[in-house]
Protein backbone atom coordinates (compact mmCIF):
# COMPACT_ATOMS: atom_id res chain seq x y z
CA UNK A 1 0.00 0.00 0.00
CA UNK A 2 2.80 2.40 0.93
CA UNK A 3 6.27 1.95 -0.58
CA UNK A 4 9.22 4.26 -0.08
CA UNK A 5 12.45 3.72 -2.02
CA UNK A 6 15.62 5.59 -1.09
CA UNK A 7 13.63 8.60 0.04
CA UNK A 8 15.69 11.62 0.99
CA UNK A 9 14.38 15.03 1.96
CA UNK A 10 16.67 17.99 2.31
CA UNK A 11 15.44 21.42 3.39
CA UNK A 12 17.48 24.31 2.02
CA UNK A 13 20.26 25.00 2.48
CA UNK A 14 21.52 21.67 3.82
CA UNK A 15 19.20 20.39 6.53
CA UNK A 16 18.65 16.70 5.87
CA UNK A 17 15.28 15.66 7.36
CA UNK A 18 15.19 12.15 5.87
CA UNK A 19 18.05 10.11 4.49
CA UNK A 20 17.68 7.07 2.26
CA UNK A 21 14.46 5.78 3.83
CA UNK A 22 13.15 2.46 2.50
CA UNK A 23 9.80 1.18 3.73
CA UNK A 24 6.92 -1.05 2.74
CA UNK A 25 3.60 -0.95 4.54
CA UNK A 26 0.91 -3.41 3.51
CA UNK A 27 -2.81 -2.93 3.08
CA UNK A 28 -4.67 -2.88 6.38
CA UNK A 29 -1.52 -2.59 8.48
CA UNK A 30 -1.51 -0.54 11.66
CA UNK A 31 1.85 1.19 11.94
CA UNK A 32 3.37 3.58 14.41
CA UNK A 33 6.05 5.96 13.23
CA UNK A 34 8.06 6.55 16.37
CA UNK A 35 10.97 8.75 17.29
CA UNK A 36 11.93 11.88 19.15
CA UNK A 37 11.20 15.40 17.89
CA UNK A 38 13.19 16.15 14.73
CA UNK A 39 13.51 12.46 13.81
CA UNK A 40 11.63 13.04 10.54
CA UNK A 41 8.20 11.60 11.39
CA UNK A 42 6.18 14.63 10.34
CA UNK A 43 8.34 15.15 7.23
CA UNK A 44 7.65 11.57 6.18
CA UNK A 45 3.90 12.07 6.58
CA UNK A 46 4.07 15.37 4.69
CA UNK A 47 5.81 13.59 1.82
CA UNK A 48 3.01 11.03 1.77
CA UNK A 49 0.24 13.60 1.49
CA UNK A 50 2.43 15.80 -0.68
CA UNK A 51 2.67 18.87 1.45
CA UNK A 52 6.38 18.48 0.79
CA UNK A 53 8.21 17.22 -2.26
CA UNK A 54 10.98 14.73 -1.79
CA UNK A 55 14.54 15.52 -2.85
CA UNK A 56 15.49 12.01 -3.97
CA UNK A 57 13.83 8.62 -4.23
CA UNK A 58 10.38 7.36 -5.07
CA UNK A 59 7.09 6.92 -3.21
CA UNK A 60 4.28 4.63 -4.35
CA UNK A 61 0.83 4.71 -2.79
CA UNK A 62 -1.45 1.85 -3.80
CA UNK A 63 0.95 1.22 -6.69
CA UNK A 64 0.83 4.80 -7.96
CA UNK A 65 3.96 6.91 -8.08
CA UNK A 66 3.21 10.14 -6.22
CA UNK A 67 6.70 11.57 -6.57
CA UNK A 68 5.86 14.04 -9.29
CA UNK A 69 2.28 15.25 -9.22
CA UNK A 70 0.77 18.52 -10.40
CA UNK A 71 -1.83 20.45 -8.37
CA UNK A 72 -4.71 18.40 -9.74
CA UNK A 73 -2.84 15.16 -9.02
CA UNK A 74 -2.15 16.22 -5.43
CA UNK A 75 -5.85 17.04 -4.93
CA UNK A 76 -6.81 13.59 -6.30
CA UNK A 77 -4.23 11.89 -4.08
CA UNK A 78 -5.54 13.61 -0.95
CA UNK A 79 -9.07 12.41 -1.67
CA UNK A 80 -7.78 8.88 -1.14
CA UNK A 81 -6.15 9.76 2.16
CA UNK A 82 -7.61 10.59 5.54
CA UNK A 83 -5.54 13.11 7.47
CA UNK A 84 -5.65 13.64 11.21
CA UNK A 85 -3.57 16.26 13.03
CA UNK A 86 -2.62 17.02 16.60
CA UNK A 87 -4.32 20.42 16.46
CA UNK A 88 -7.53 18.97 14.93
CA UNK A 89 -7.76 21.66 12.18
CA UNK A 90 -11.52 22.17 12.50
CA UNK A 91 -13.28 25.31 11.33
CA UNK A 92 -14.68 27.07 14.41
CA UNK A 93 -17.61 28.70 12.60
CA UNK A 94 -18.91 25.36 11.30
CA UNK A 95 -20.71 22.74 13.37
CA UNK A 96 -19.22 19.27 13.87
CA UNK A 97 -21.52 17.95 11.14
CA UNK A 98 -20.58 20.73 8.71
CA UNK A 99 -16.88 20.22 9.38
CA UNK A 100 -17.17 16.57 8.45
CA UNK A 101 -19.48 17.17 5.49
CA UNK A 102 -17.14 19.84 4.07
CA UNK A 103 -14.59 17.18 3.15
CA UNK A 104 -17.24 15.26 1.21
CA UNK A 105 -18.71 18.31 -0.47
CA UNK A 106 -15.39 19.52 -1.88
CA UNK A 107 -14.94 16.24 -3.73
CA UNK A 108 -18.35 16.61 -5.35
CA UNK A 109 -20.67 14.59 -3.12
CA UNK A 110 -24.06 16.38 -3.03
CA UNK A 111 -24.83 18.35 0.12
CA UNK A 112 -27.63 16.13 1.39
CA UNK A 113 -25.62 12.95 0.86
CA UNK A 114 -22.56 14.54 2.49
CA UNK A 115 -24.56 15.53 5.53
CA UNK A 116 -26.16 12.09 5.85
CA UNK A 117 -22.76 10.42 5.62
CA UNK A 118 -21.23 12.86 8.09
CA UNK A 119 -24.06 12.27 10.55
CA UNK A 120 -23.69 8.48 10.30
CA UNK A 121 -19.96 8.75 10.98
CA UNK A 122 -20.41 11.07 13.93
CA UNK A 123 -22.99 8.66 15.32
CA UNK A 124 -20.59 5.74 14.90
CA UNK A 125 -17.90 7.71 16.69
CA UNK A 126 -20.19 8.46 19.61
CA UNK A 127 -21.09 12.05 18.78
CA UNK A 128 -24.74 11.56 17.95
CA UNK A 129 -25.86 14.27 20.37
CA UNK A 130 -23.02 16.63 19.58
CA UNK A 131 -23.29 16.89 15.79
CA UNK A 132 -24.69 20.40 15.93
CA UNK A 133 -22.07 21.77 18.32
CA UNK A 134 -19.32 24.15 17.22
CA UNK A 135 -15.77 22.83 17.81
CA UNK A 136 -15.09 25.25 20.64
CA UNK A 137 -18.01 23.78 22.56
CA UNK A 138 -16.50 20.29 22.28
CA UNK A 139 -13.83 18.67 24.47
CA UNK A 140 -10.41 17.85 23.00
CA UNK A 141 -11.33 14.20 22.60
CA UNK A 142 -14.61 15.09 20.89
CA UNK A 143 -12.84 17.50 18.55
CA UNK A 144 -10.37 14.79 17.60
CA UNK A 145 -13.25 12.40 16.93
CA UNK A 146 -14.81 14.99 14.62
CA UNK A 147 -11.45 15.31 12.86
CA UNK A 148 -11.28 11.52 12.51
CA UNK A 149 -14.82 11.46 11.13
CA UNK A 150 -13.76 14.06 8.57
CA UNK A 151 -10.75 11.93 7.65
CA UNK A 152 -13.04 8.94 7.07
CA UNK A 153 -15.90 10.60 5.24
CA UNK A 154 -14.45 9.93 1.77
CA UNK A 155 -13.64 6.26 2.58
CA UNK A 156 -9.85 6.65 2.37
CA UNK A 157 -7.45 3.80 1.62
CA UNK A 158 -4.96 5.15 4.11
CA UNK A 159 -5.29 7.24 7.25
CA UNK A 160 -2.26 9.34 8.17
CA UNK A 161 -2.25 10.80 11.67
CA UNK A 162 0.36 13.17 13.03
CA UNK A 163 0.50 13.06 16.84
CA UNK A 164 -3.30 12.56 17.04
CA UNK A 165 -3.27 12.20 20.82
CA UNK A 166 -0.77 14.97 21.48
CA UNK A 167 -3.42 17.39 22.76
CA UNK A 168 -5.54 14.83 24.59
CA UNK A 169 -5.64 13.54 28.14
CA UNK A 170 -5.02 9.84 28.79
CA UNK A 171 -8.68 8.77 28.58
CA UNK A 172 -9.34 10.70 25.38
CA UNK A 173 -6.09 9.38 23.89
CA UNK A 174 -7.21 5.86 24.72
CA UNK A 175 -10.60 6.45 23.10
CA UNK A 176 -8.93 7.85 19.99
CA UNK A 177 -6.61 4.87 19.63
CA UNK A 178 -9.53 2.48 19.96
CA UNK A 179 -11.21 4.35 17.13
CA UNK A 180 -8.17 3.90 14.91
CA UNK A 181 -8.22 0.16 15.54
CA UNK A 182 -11.90 0.08 14.70
CA UNK A 183 -11.16 1.85 11.43
CA UNK A 184 -8.37 -0.62 10.65
CA UNK A 185 -10.86 -3.49 10.91
CA UNK A 186 -12.46 -2.22 7.69
CA UNK A 187 -9.17 -2.78 5.88
CA UNK A 188 -7.89 0.78 6.04
CA UNK A 189 -4.15 1.21 6.42
CA UNK A 190 -3.26 3.33 9.43
CA UNK A 191 0.01 5.20 9.86
CA UNK A 192 0.38 7.19 13.07
CA UNK A 193 3.33 9.41 13.93
CA UNK A 194 3.88 9.67 17.68
CA UNK A 195 6.62 10.27 20.16
CA UNK A 196 4.52 8.86 23.03
CA UNK A 197 6.36 5.64 23.89
CA UNK A 198 3.74 4.52 26.42
CA UNK A 199 1.03 4.74 23.80
CA UNK A 200 3.17 2.94 21.24
CA UNK A 201 3.98 0.17 23.69
CA UNK A 202 0.31 -0.26 24.49
CA UNK A 203 -1.04 -0.28 20.94
CA UNK A 204 1.76 -0.73 18.47
CA UNK A 205 1.52 -3.75 16.22
CA UNK A 206 4.29 -2.54 13.98
CA UNK A 207 6.64 0.24 15.00
CA UNK A 208 9.00 2.01 12.63
CA UNK A 209 11.49 4.01 14.64
CA UNK A 210 13.13 6.99 13.02
CA UNK A 211 16.28 8.59 14.33
CA UNK A 212 17.95 11.60 12.71
CA UNK A 213 16.07 11.03 9.50
CA UNK A 214 16.91 7.36 9.12
CA UNK A 215 14.98 4.16 9.87
CA UNK A 216 16.59 2.96 13.08
CA UNK A 217 14.24 0.04 13.74
CA UNK A 218 11.27 -1.70 12.16
CA UNK A 219 9.59 -3.91 14.74
CA UNK A 220 6.79 -6.25 13.78
CA UNK A 221 5.14 -7.28 16.98
CA UNK A 222 2.42 -9.61 17.98
CA UNK A 223 -0.95 -8.02 17.54
CA UNK A 224 -2.10 -6.25 20.62
CA UNK A 225 -5.45 -5.04 19.45
CA UNK A 226 -6.96 -7.27 22.08
CA UNK A 227 -5.58 -4.91 24.68
CA UNK A 228 -6.95 -1.99 22.81
CA UNK A 229 -10.41 -3.39 22.85
CA UNK B 1 -16.66 21.47 -11.71
CA UNK B 2 -19.60 19.23 -10.85
CA UNK B 3 -23.14 20.48 -10.40
CA UNK B 4 -23.11 19.79 -6.67
CA UNK B 5 -19.94 21.87 -6.33
CA UNK B 6 -21.67 24.89 -7.91
CA UNK B 7 -24.03 24.84 -4.94
CA UNK B 8 -21.04 24.60 -2.62
CA UNK B 9 -19.35 27.59 -4.29
CA UNK B 10 -22.57 29.62 -4.15
CA UNK B 11 -22.96 28.93 -0.44
CA UNK B 12 -19.37 29.96 0.21
CA UNK B 13 -19.85 33.19 -1.74
CA UNK B 14 -23.02 33.94 0.18
CA UNK B 15 -21.38 33.34 3.52
CA UNK B 16 -18.33 35.42 2.54
CA UNK B 17 -20.51 38.32 1.39
CA UNK B 18 -22.27 38.17 4.73
CA UNK B 19 -19.21 37.77 6.94
CA UNK B 20 -16.89 40.20 5.14
CA UNK B 21 -19.59 42.64 4.10
CA UNK B 22 -17.64 45.84 4.80
CA UNK B 23 -14.52 44.62 3.09
CA UNK B 24 -16.63 43.87 -0.01
CA UNK B 25 -18.40 47.22 0.22
CA UNK B 26 -15.04 49.01 0.44
CA UNK B 27 -13.67 47.19 -2.60
CA UNK B 28 -16.81 47.76 -4.65
CA UNK B 29 -16.83 51.43 -3.55
CA UNK B 30 -13.25 51.95 -4.73
CA UNK B 31 -14.03 50.31 -8.03
CA UNK B 32 -17.21 52.38 -8.37
CA UNK B 33 -15.22 55.60 -7.91
CA UNK B 34 -12.82 54.69 -10.71
CA UNK B 35 -15.67 53.65 -12.96
CA UNK B 36 -17.52 56.87 -12.14
CA UNK B 37 -14.55 59.06 -13.21
CA UNK B 38 -14.15 57.01 -16.37
CA UNK B 39 -17.87 57.17 -17.05
CA UNK B 40 -17.90 60.96 -16.51
CA UNK B 41 -15.25 61.34 -19.20
CA UNK B 42 -17.24 59.01 -21.39
CA UNK B 43 -20.30 61.19 -20.89
CA UNK B 44 -18.31 64.37 -21.62
CA UNK B 45 -16.92 62.88 -24.79
CA UNK B 46 -20.33 61.63 -25.85
CA UNK B 47 -21.87 65.08 -25.31
CA UNK B 48 -19.10 66.87 -27.20
CA UNK B 49 -19.50 64.38 -30.02
CA UNK B 50 -23.23 64.96 -30.02
CA UNK B 51 -22.67 68.71 -30.03
CA UNK B 52 -20.30 68.38 -32.97
CA UNK B 53 -22.77 66.27 -34.90
CA UNK B 54 -25.41 68.91 -34.29
CA UNK B 55 -22.97 71.56 -35.43
CA UNK B 56 -22.21 69.54 -38.54
CA UNK B 57 -25.84 69.91 -39.57
CA UNK B 58 -25.33 73.65 -39.47
CA UNK B 59 -22.10 73.69 -41.46
CA UNK B 60 -22.64 75.64 -44.58
CA UNK B 61 -20.43 77.19 -47.19
CA UNK B 62 -21.14 80.73 -48.30
CA UNK B 63 -20.18 81.37 -51.91
CA UNK B 64 -20.32 85.10 -52.75
CA UNK B 65 -21.26 86.07 -56.28
CA UNK B 66 -20.29 88.87 -58.60
CA UNK B 67 -22.69 91.77 -58.42
CA UNK B 68 -24.83 92.19 -61.48
CA UNK B 69 -24.91 88.49 -62.38
CA UNK B 70 -27.95 87.78 -64.54
CA UNK B 71 -30.80 85.51 -63.36
CA UNK B 72 -30.01 82.91 -66.00
CA UNK B 73 -26.32 82.84 -64.92
CA UNK B 74 -27.37 82.47 -61.29
CA UNK B 75 -29.69 79.61 -62.21
CA UNK B 76 -27.10 77.78 -64.27
CA UNK B 77 -24.47 78.28 -61.51
CA UNK B 78 -26.93 76.89 -58.93
CA UNK B 79 -27.53 73.90 -61.22
CA UNK B 80 -23.80 73.24 -61.46
CA UNK B 81 -23.30 73.54 -57.70
CA UNK B 82 -26.10 71.06 -57.06
CA UNK B 83 -24.33 68.50 -59.24
CA UNK B 84 -21.36 68.40 -56.81
CA UNK B 85 -21.66 65.10 -54.90
CA UNK B 86 -20.90 66.80 -51.56
CA UNK B 87 -23.77 69.27 -51.85
CA UNK B 88 -27.08 68.54 -50.13
CA UNK B 89 -28.75 71.79 -51.19
CA UNK B 90 -27.89 75.29 -52.32
CA UNK B 91 -30.01 78.38 -51.67
CA UNK B 92 -29.58 81.61 -53.59
CA UNK B 93 -29.53 84.79 -51.48
CA UNK B 94 -30.13 87.88 -53.58
CA UNK B 95 -28.72 91.30 -52.60
CA UNK B 96 -32.19 92.31 -51.47
CA UNK B 97 -32.61 89.13 -49.39
CA UNK B 98 -29.11 89.54 -47.87
CA UNK B 99 -30.03 93.10 -46.88
CA UNK B 100 -33.29 91.96 -45.26
CA UNK B 101 -31.58 89.05 -43.44
CA UNK B 102 -28.86 91.35 -42.13
CA UNK B 103 -31.39 93.90 -40.98
CA UNK B 104 -33.39 91.22 -39.20
CA UNK B 105 -30.23 89.88 -37.54
CA UNK B 106 -29.36 93.35 -36.22
CA UNK B 107 -32.81 93.66 -34.68
CA UNK B 108 -33.05 96.84 -32.58
CA UNK B 109 -29.76 98.11 -33.99
CA UNK B 110 -31.01 97.90 -37.59
CA UNK B 111 -31.12 101.70 -37.78
CA UNK B 112 -27.32 101.53 -38.17
CA UNK B 113 -28.00 100.56 -41.76
CA UNK B 114 -30.01 103.69 -42.46
CA UNK B 115 -28.43 105.70 -45.22
CA UNK B 116 -26.55 102.75 -46.72
CA UNK B 117 -27.51 101.60 -50.25
CA UNK B 118 -29.61 98.40 -50.23
CA UNK B 119 -27.24 96.70 -52.63
CA UNK B 120 -24.19 97.02 -50.36
CA UNK B 121 -24.15 93.27 -49.62
CA UNK B 122 -23.14 90.82 -52.35
CA UNK B 123 -25.49 88.07 -53.57
CA UNK B 124 -24.48 84.58 -52.49
CA UNK B 125 -25.27 80.90 -52.31
CA UNK B 126 -25.74 79.14 -48.97
CA UNK B 127 -24.53 75.60 -49.56
CA UNK B 128 -25.30 72.73 -47.13
CA UNK B 129 -23.24 69.58 -47.21
CA UNK B 130 -24.27 65.95 -47.03
CA UNK B 131 -23.26 64.39 -43.62
CA UNK B 132 -20.67 62.10 -45.23
CA UNK B 133 -18.77 65.08 -46.65
CA UNK B 134 -18.38 67.24 -43.55
CA UNK B 135 -14.73 66.43 -42.90
CA UNK B 136 -12.20 69.25 -42.98
CA UNK B 137 -10.19 68.24 -46.09
CA UNK B 138 -13.37 67.46 -48.08
CA UNK B 139 -14.89 70.85 -47.27
CA UNK B 140 -11.64 72.61 -48.15
CA UNK B 141 -11.43 70.77 -51.47
CA UNK B 142 -15.03 71.68 -52.31
CA UNK B 143 -14.39 75.32 -51.40
CA UNK B 144 -11.40 75.40 -53.75
CA UNK B 145 -13.45 73.94 -56.58
CA UNK B 146 -16.25 76.46 -55.95
CA UNK B 147 -13.75 79.32 -56.07
CA UNK B 148 -12.87 78.24 -59.63
CA UNK B 149 -16.50 78.51 -60.77
CA UNK B 150 -17.24 81.47 -62.98
CA UNK B 151 -19.30 84.13 -61.14
CA UNK B 152 -18.06 83.22 -57.63
CA UNK B 153 -15.79 85.81 -56.05
CA UNK B 154 -15.17 84.39 -52.58
CA UNK B 155 -15.95 81.30 -50.49
CA UNK B 156 -16.25 81.16 -46.67
CA UNK B 157 -16.74 78.19 -44.35
CA UNK B 158 -16.45 77.72 -40.56
CA UNK B 159 -14.43 74.52 -40.79
CA UNK B 160 -11.37 75.71 -38.92
CA UNK B 161 -12.95 75.93 -35.50
CA UNK B 162 -15.03 72.82 -36.08
CA UNK B 163 -11.70 71.06 -36.63
CA UNK B 164 -10.42 72.54 -33.39
CA UNK B 165 -13.46 71.24 -31.54
CA UNK B 166 -12.85 67.83 -33.07
CA UNK B 167 -9.37 67.99 -31.61
CA UNK B 168 -10.86 68.77 -28.20
CA UNK B 169 -13.09 65.70 -28.51
CA UNK B 170 -10.07 63.63 -29.42
CA UNK B 171 -8.16 65.02 -26.43
CA UNK B 172 -11.06 64.17 -24.11
CA UNK B 173 -11.16 60.68 -25.59
CA UNK B 174 -7.44 60.17 -24.98
CA UNK B 175 -7.66 61.61 -21.47
CA UNK B 176 -10.56 59.30 -20.74
CA UNK B 177 -8.57 56.21 -21.72
CA UNK B 178 -5.28 57.34 -20.17
CA UNK B 179 -6.86 58.40 -16.89
CA UNK B 180 -9.13 55.37 -17.04
CA UNK B 181 -6.09 53.14 -17.58
CA UNK B 182 -4.30 54.57 -14.53
CA UNK B 183 -7.44 54.36 -12.41
CA UNK B 184 -8.16 50.83 -13.54
CA UNK B 185 -4.62 49.72 -12.77
CA UNK B 186 -4.94 51.21 -9.28
CA UNK B 187 -8.36 49.60 -8.84
CA UNK B 188 -7.03 46.30 -10.10
CA UNK B 189 -4.35 46.26 -7.39
CA UNK B 190 -6.76 47.47 -4.72
CA UNK B 191 -9.21 44.71 -5.67
CA UNK B 192 -6.31 42.27 -5.59
CA UNK B 193 -5.26 43.44 -2.12
CA UNK B 194 -8.81 43.07 -0.87
CA UNK B 195 -8.92 39.52 -2.21
CA UNK B 196 -5.65 38.85 -0.38
CA UNK B 197 -7.30 40.06 2.82
CA UNK B 198 -10.28 37.83 2.13
CA UNK B 199 -7.91 34.92 1.50
CA UNK B 200 -6.10 35.60 4.76
CA UNK B 201 -9.40 35.79 6.60
CA UNK B 202 -10.25 32.34 5.25
CA UNK B 203 -6.75 30.90 5.34
CA UNK B 204 -7.70 28.07 7.69
CA UNK B 205 -10.67 27.11 5.58
CA UNK B 206 -8.57 27.09 2.39
CA UNK B 207 -5.86 25.05 4.10
CA UNK B 208 -8.41 22.46 5.23
CA UNK B 209 -9.98 22.37 1.79
CA UNK B 210 -6.55 21.73 0.28
CA UNK B 211 -5.89 18.97 2.80
CA UNK B 212 -9.12 17.14 2.02
CA UNK B 213 -8.46 17.24 -1.72
CA UNK B 214 -10.36 20.26 -3.03
CA UNK B 215 -9.24 21.21 -6.52
CA UNK B 216 -7.55 24.54 -7.17
CA UNK B 217 -10.57 25.64 -9.22
CA UNK B 218 -12.98 24.90 -6.38
CA UNK B 219 -10.85 26.89 -3.94
CA UNK B 220 -10.45 29.83 -6.31
CA UNK B 221 -13.97 29.95 -7.78
CA UNK B 222 -15.67 31.68 -4.82
CA UNK B 223 -13.06 34.45 -4.76
CA UNK B 224 -13.35 35.04 -8.51
CA UNK B 225 -17.15 35.01 -8.26
CA UNK B 226 -17.01 37.49 -5.38
CA UNK B 227 -14.73 39.71 -7.50
CA UNK B 228 -17.21 39.57 -10.39
CA UNK B 229 -20.13 40.43 -8.12
CA UNK B 230 -18.18 43.35 -6.65
CA UNK B 231 -17.26 44.55 -10.15
CA UNK B 232 -20.81 44.43 -11.48
CA UNK B 233 -22.13 46.09 -8.32
CA UNK B 234 -19.46 48.79 -8.70
CA UNK B 235 -20.48 49.28 -12.35
CA UNK B 236 -24.14 49.60 -11.37
CA UNK B 237 -23.34 52.07 -8.57
CA UNK B 238 -21.19 54.18 -10.91
CA UNK B 239 -24.00 54.28 -13.52
CA UNK B 240 -26.46 55.35 -10.80
CA UNK B 241 -24.08 58.12 -9.66
CA UNK B 242 -23.54 59.25 -13.25
CA UNK B 243 -27.31 59.40 -13.71
CA UNK B 244 -27.59 61.60 -10.61
CA UNK B 245 -24.82 63.85 -11.95
CA UNK B 246 -26.54 64.00 -15.32
CA UNK B 247 -29.87 64.97 -13.75
CA UNK B 248 -28.16 67.62 -11.65
CA UNK B 249 -26.40 69.11 -14.67
CA UNK B 250 -29.56 68.96 -16.69
CA UNK B 251 -31.45 70.93 -14.05
CA UNK B 252 -28.77 73.39 -12.97
CA UNK B 253 -26.42 73.97 -15.84
CA UNK B 254 -27.97 72.91 -19.12
CA UNK B 255 -29.59 76.23 -19.96
CA UNK B 256 -26.46 78.24 -19.13
CA UNK B 257 -24.15 76.29 -21.41
CA UNK B 258 -26.26 76.94 -24.48
CA UNK B 259 -24.22 77.99 -27.46
CA UNK B 260 -25.25 80.09 -30.42
CA UNK B 261 -28.44 80.96 -28.60
CA UNK B 262 -29.72 77.39 -28.59
CA UNK B 263 -29.79 75.55 -25.26
CA UNK B 264 -27.51 72.53 -25.29
CA UNK B 265 -29.26 69.16 -24.99
CA UNK B 266 -27.27 67.04 -22.53
CA UNK B 267 -27.06 63.36 -23.37
CA UNK B 268 -26.74 60.49 -20.89
CA UNK B 269 -24.59 57.47 -21.70
CA UNK B 270 -26.12 55.26 -24.34
CA UNK B 271 -26.83 51.57 -23.62
CA UNK B 272 -23.59 50.48 -25.26
CA UNK B 273 -21.53 52.63 -22.88
CA UNK B 274 -23.55 51.57 -19.83
CA UNK B 275 -22.89 47.95 -20.79
CA UNK B 276 -19.20 48.83 -21.26
CA UNK B 277 -18.99 50.21 -17.71
CA UNK B 278 -20.59 47.06 -16.31
CA UNK B 279 -18.30 44.83 -18.34
CA UNK B 280 -15.20 46.79 -17.26
CA UNK B 281 -16.33 46.45 -13.62
CA UNK B 282 -16.93 42.74 -14.08
CA UNK B 283 -13.54 42.23 -15.72
CA UNK B 284 -11.73 44.34 -13.12
CA UNK B 285 -13.23 42.31 -10.28
CA UNK B 286 -12.50 38.96 -11.90
CA UNK B 287 -8.98 39.89 -13.06
CA UNK B 288 -8.06 41.45 -9.69
CA UNK B 289 -9.15 38.29 -7.89
CA UNK B 290 -7.39 35.94 -10.30
CA UNK B 291 -4.20 37.97 -10.14
CA UNK B 292 -4.17 37.91 -6.32
CA UNK B 293 -5.04 34.22 -6.22
CA UNK B 294 -2.33 33.27 -8.67
CA UNK B 295 0.30 35.11 -6.70
CA UNK B 296 -0.99 33.95 -3.35
CA UNK B 297 -2.32 30.41 -3.57
CA UNK B 298 0.40 29.16 -5.91
CA UNK B 299 3.12 30.15 -3.49
CA UNK B 300 1.15 28.78 -0.62
CA UNK B 301 2.41 25.44 0.55
CA UNK B 302 -0.21 22.96 1.65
Amino acid sequence: MIQLYHVTKTYPPKSQALTDVNLEIGKGEFVFLAGPSGAGKTTLLKLLFREEELTEGRILLDGKNITRLNGRGVARLRRELGLVFQEFKLLPRLSALENVALAAEVVGIPRRESHTKAYQLLRELGLRDRYDAKPLALSGGEQQRVAIARALVNDPLIVLADEPTGNLDADAADETMKLFFKIREKGTTILIASHDLELIKRYGSRVIALRQGRVADDLHRVKQEGNAR
Amino acid sequence: MRGSQIGFVTRRVRSSLRELLWSHVLTAGTMAMSLFVFGAFMMLQENLQHFLTGLGDQIQINAYLEKGLGASDVQSLQGRIKTFPEVARARHISQEQAWLDFRAALGAQSSLLDGLPRDVLPPSFEIWLKPAYRDGPVVEDLANRLKKEKGITAVEYPQEWVDRLSLVVLAVQWTQWLLGGVLFMATFFIAGSMVKLAILARKDEIEIMQLVGASEELIQAPFVLEGMIQGIAAGAVSVACLWSLFRFLQRQVASSIGLFGAPAQLQFLDLKNIALLLVIGWLLGAAGSLFALRRFVRTWKV
